[in-house]
């Protein structure tokens, strides 16, 4: 099942994306909260987008970004319409979330 | 003469050639793991640069004034600078460091991306460090109310 939604859009050589990764990005305090255990925080810690094999997008990240986090970003001199983008995002307990969306 | 210019300048194309922007891309929660557990921004910047001076130009940080739910803040970064990665520090949350973009050279610096704030009463800066591939570091600020506790939302 897709970890990531994408959107893609080419326009005037850049393509524009909108991605939301599901995943429940419990924070260390939320996870105390909720079980009691803090070791029970997870959230995403790293994500690359590549198309054609190469890095358009490359993101470290802590406990604060929001549940099923959504992000936009623009890339260029990369990517034709049918490409794809494939995003992959691996999280605190080593679990990795992935997803695709064409370029259109 | 000319032909003479024009093969230094080649060889000069091909050194470059060699170490791409993309060859420093980094996992900076493994490369600097200080950085995400530094709870001041100042400390965070400093885990993440050094002590670097902070040029306050070329990056600038949108917001709403005030963000409905502390959950899920839209913060967008844009910036022209040629850059090597794009740091996100805030001032509300247990830890300072959100995000760290890396740059590279098909990188566009207009970054949306939704954050949890926590409401602290007072009002919230976002401070976001652009380390230009110039070897200068620029920053731009964002200050804005959050009305519900994010962390705890």
């Amino acid at each position: 099942m897709a970890g990531f939604k994408i959107k893609a859009k080419l326009k005037n050589g850049v393509v524009s994306v909108k991605a939301m990764a599901k995943h429940e990005m419990t924070t260390y305090d939320i996870a105390e909260k909720q079980t009691g255990d803090r070791d029970n925080a997870n959230f995403i810690f790293h994500i690359t987008a590549t198309v054609n094999g190469e890095t358009v997008w490359e993101v470290s990240t802590s406990q604060f970004l929001s549940k099923n986090p959504i992000f936009k970003y623009k890339f260029q001199g990369i990517g034709a319409k049918g490409d794809k983008i494939i995003m992959i995002a691996t999280d605190r307990k080593g679990k990795t979330i992935k997803g695709k969306g064409k370029i259109k | 003469m000319e032909r003479r210019n024009f093969l230094s300048m080649t060889l000069g194309a091909a050194v470059l050639a060699v170490v791409p922007a993309s060859v420093q891309a980094e996992d900076w929660r493994k490369a600097k793991p200080t950085v995400w557990t530094a709870k001041t921004v100042n400390d965070a910047i400093k885990a993440m640069y050094g002590d670097v001076k902070l040029i306050e130009e070329g990056v600038t940080v949108t917001t709403p004034d005030v963000a409905a739910s502390g959950g899920a803040v839209p913060v967008n970064v844009k910036s022209d600078i040629k850059a090597k990665n794009v740091a996100v520090f805030q001032n509300a949350n247990p830890e300072s460091a959100v995000i760290v973009f890396d740059v590279n050279k098909y990188s566009i610096i207009n970054y949306d991306m939704k954050m949890k704030l926590k409401s602290v009463g007072d009002p919230i800066t976002i401070t976001v460090v652009v380390e230009g591939q110039d070897g200068k570091h620029y920053v731009g600020y964002r200050t804005l109310d959050v009305a519900l506790g994010g962390c705890e939302g």
